[in-house]
């Protein structure tokens, strides 16, 4: 299997996706903050093409405007509620995170669009993910201050 | 207006409405946005019929969406014949042109190969299980309007161009200076699926003879296309795509008389 990468909101599971994504661009073209770029070949000749979202480059965030656009039903046209999207689920790597560490920083808390529910602080005030509220899109890998990111979105279906 | 440049205006404006949509969708105005894979022309959805098909083989489903969106096309042509090949699609318009280059420098050659749809028909087929066996719609990176359309839109978002551009150039290249309009005529997979939606009164090129439509037995109809089909022998279809070279050819040398005309 070649690498899994982030799909725009709504998109199917890899396998559902990949036969359904007709390369169009749409969802490209619509995303108002440039999310979502060309897989090329060096992405894996099956990735071609299809729309891929590297978070540390450009998160998602969640305005929902992609998935209406997709023609051939690779991206769920019914999906509208920011809350049910599954692109992947966030996991922090607690030997890297700086809170995790023993310094303060709640970048991923304070930025992450489902506040206070996908990521939480513990006691200790460690962020902690809530991996059935998390929806992946992204956004805290962008703004860990960590190099590299101490808080990966894993997409959905990988191991 | 003559048909030839007619057509000529039809193929440059939609070359740069290709290229003015993403401009313009980059500038938020999204009136119509997409690429020949898939266009939305306002609330409209156009999608091509070769890659919808794909989709609906490989996940065995359509939303109603991709199957109204695919409608669209496929009446036009049920009506109009291919004229989204000689009257649209890019990759038509830059191998015609590189054909007239090519006559000019290089001399007038005959096609290799006669024209015969069984190529493309193969093809098509071993696309088709090609797509089966990757899992994802082959065709779209083999679909040489798809290419340029979506690589102009990635030339305007991104500011680099992909890999499937090579096909581009290579087909010209190989046309230039090997097999004339070989993409058109045996290959491309979205003139293929096109050429199957015909019916008896789909438009097409017809030769008709009487006493005031004398046919002069000139040959220029033959000449004039670029696939070296002969109008008057018949047969044209589906490799014919009503461009109308061979009609203007005939009303050229016939002074009007025309026996070669646009039948419905």
């Amino acid at each position: 299997m070649s690498k899994r990468f982030l799909r725009p909101p709504g998109a199917r599971d890899e396998r559902h996706f990949q036969a359904s994504c007709i390369r169009c661009n749409k969802c490209l073209v619509i995303c108002p903050y440039r999310s979502v770029r060309t897989g090329t070949l060096f992405d894996g000749f099956t990735n071609m093409g299809t729309p891929i979202i590297d978070p540390r480059r450009v998160p998602c965030y969640l305005c929902m405007k992609c998935p209406p656009v997709c023609p051939s039903g690779a991206l769920d046209a019914t999906l509208t509620d920011k809350r049910d999207v599954r692109m992947g689920i966030a996991v922090i790597d607690k030997k890297t995170c700086y809170a995790w560490q023993g310094t303060l920083c709640r970048s991923c808390y304070e930025i992450c669009p489902l506040f206070d529910e996908a990521i939480a602080m513990d006691d200790a005030l460690r962020p902690v993910i809530d991996e059935k509220k998390c929806v992946g899109c992204g956004m805290c890998e962008h703004v860990c201050p960590a190099d590299p990111s101490a808080i990966i979105v894993k997409p959905m279906g990988e191991k | 207006m003559k048909l030839p440049l007619m057509r000529r205006i039809a193929q440059t404006a939609f070359l740069c409405l290709l290229v003015a949509i993403p401009i313009l969708n980059e500038r938020e105005i999204s009136f119509i946005t997409g690429t020949l894979y898939s266009m939305s022309i306002g609330p409209v959805d156009i999608t091509d019929p070769l890659s919808g098909m794909q989709v609906i083989m490989l996940t065995l489903s359509a939303t109603r969406a991709l199957f109204v969106s695919m409608l669209i096309p496929i009446l036009i042509t049920f009506v109009l014949g291919r004229t989204f090949c000689s009257w649209l699609c890019p990759q038509n318009l830059f191998s015609e042109i590189s054909d007239i280059l090519s006559r000019k420098v290089l001399r007038q050659r005959r096609a290799l190969v006669p024209p015969t749809p069984i190529p493309r028909w193969g093809i098509l087929a071993l696309v088709i299980v090609g797509s089966l066996v990757l899992g994802f719609p082959l065709a779209s990176l083999i679909s040489a309007p798809g290419i340029i359309s979506l690589q102009i839109s990635t030339a305007v978002f991104e500011g680099t161009v992909g890999l499937e551009t090579g096909l581009v150039a290579f087909i010209l290249l190989a046309e230039f200076f090997v097999l004339r309009r070989f993409w058109c005529k045996y290959v491309c997979g979205v003139g293929t699926v096109l050429g199957f939606f015909r019916c008896g009164k789909t438009l097409k090129v017809t030769f008709r003879e009487d006493h005031e439509r004398k046919c002069i037995r000139c040959g220029a109809c033959s000449r004039a296309c670029q696939f070296d089909l002969d109008p008057v022998k018949g047969k044209l279809y589906p490799l014919c795509h009503n461009c109308g070279d061979c009609i203007a050819a005939c009303a050229k040398s016939t002074n009007g008389k025309n026996p070669l005309q646009f039948r419905f």
